[in-house]
């Protein structure tokens, strides 16, 4: 006897799962032209076509991506493009922490696969659901919709670039959909003198650190921005 | 090492940095220091993302003009109408404009 949700609560499911696919929208209308561009940049390197599209899967992180094709194009030795890509994810690690404190109440295999799929998108649109109202579950839901569709466009995006070698439209700058998307919930969570000085600190030291070896200026910019933040008269009240 | 190997090794790597926190806090709960430390990874991480972003698209051909601009007013409409939607909504035509009065 197979056991079924009752439609009410199976549909109220699918909402949820189908919200935070919505909520990845803008970040879709960014990254699909930057996975077209990746997708071309591995067909033109100097390695197998399908290694600049596995790294979509294996890495599914962008600069990272960028990174790796690069290197290994320009025949970098593997200890440095390893090296360089890993520098580049290390923000990941911070991820990761603030994404524990949401899911410890769900199985191991359901973090293994939410980890995996943990990237800024990802963890912006899920942050954004689970500080707001509703329950935890909705949330966890909410979170893989969210991912999975950025999961999928990202693949397609990058299997389009590789094959058929889209042209993006440059004059659209569609790319700079995410920096602004960032700047909107930067600004709007801007609710305390702390929070305003751990994002100026971080926002400074990144442009300061742009130029950094190994990709480590934005990695140096979070630690930054959060230890202000910590060290804050509210943030130890 | 093969591109392939590489490629794997940068996966493998990248999975355990996602991983790690989730692993070390789930089923012991998680310490005060690092749930108040969560609270300024959101500011800090978006802000310090989006200024390397923009900083690379001031530094591309079309100048710095049109992109700083257009975070500009759309940080004024997000602050004036409350909601982030509108750093994109204003944002992106800001932009185009600028982009088409100051051409690189």
């Amino acid at each position: 006897m197979v056991a079924t949700l009752p439609p009410e609560r199976s549909r109220t499911r699918g909402r949820d799962f189908v919200g935070g696919a919505r909520a990845m929208v803008p970040w879709m209308l960014g990254i699909g032209p930057y996975g077209l561009v990746i997708g071309v940049s591995a067909a033109h390197a100097h390695i197998p076509t399908a290694v600049g599209w596995f790294t979509g899967p294996a890495i599914f992180s962008g600069s990272a991506q960028v990174a790796t094709i690069e290197l290994l194009d320009a025949g970098a030795a593997p200890l440095i493009v390893i090296a360089t890509a890993l520098a580049i994810n290390a923000r990941l690690v911070i991820y990761s922490g603030a994404m524990a404190t949401h899911w410890q109440d769900t199985p191991r295999w359901w973090r293994a696969l939410a980890a995996y799929l943990l990237v800024d998108p990802t963890f912006a649109v899920g942050v954004d659901r689970y500080e707001g109202p509703g329950d935890r579950a909705a949330a966890h839901r909410h979170y893989l919709g969210g991912a999975l569709a950025l999961w999928v466009t990202w693949l397609v995006a990058i299997a389009v670039g590789a094959t058929v070698g889209a042209r993006l439209p440059a004059g659209l700058h569609l790319e700079f959909v995410i920096p602004l998307f960032l700047v909107g919930e930067v600004v709007t969570r801007l609710t305390s003198p702390a929070m305003l000085r751990a994002a100026f600190t971080a926002a400074a030291v990144a442009v300061v650190g742009y130029s950094a070896p190994l990709h480590l200026g934005p990695v140096a910019a979070i630690a930054l921005g959060i230890a202000v933040g910590l060290l804050s008269k509210e943030a130890k009240r | 090492m093969s591109a392939w190997l590489v490629v794997a090794v940068v996966g493998v790597g990248t999975y355990l940095f996602r991983v790690s926190m989730v692993g070390l806090v789930g089923g012991h709960g998680s310490s005060a220091r690092l749930e108040r430390a969560s609270r300024f990874v959101v500011p800090s991480a978006f802000a310090a993302l989006a200024a390397g972003a923009i900083t690379a698209a001031a530094a591309g051909p079309s100048g710095s003009v049109a992109p700083v601009g257009a975070v500009t007013v759309a940080a004024l409409a997000v602050h004036r109408s409350g909601s982030a939607r509108a750093a994109i909504v204003v944002g992106m035509p800001t932009l185009w404009i600028l982009n088409a009065l100051l051409p690189g």
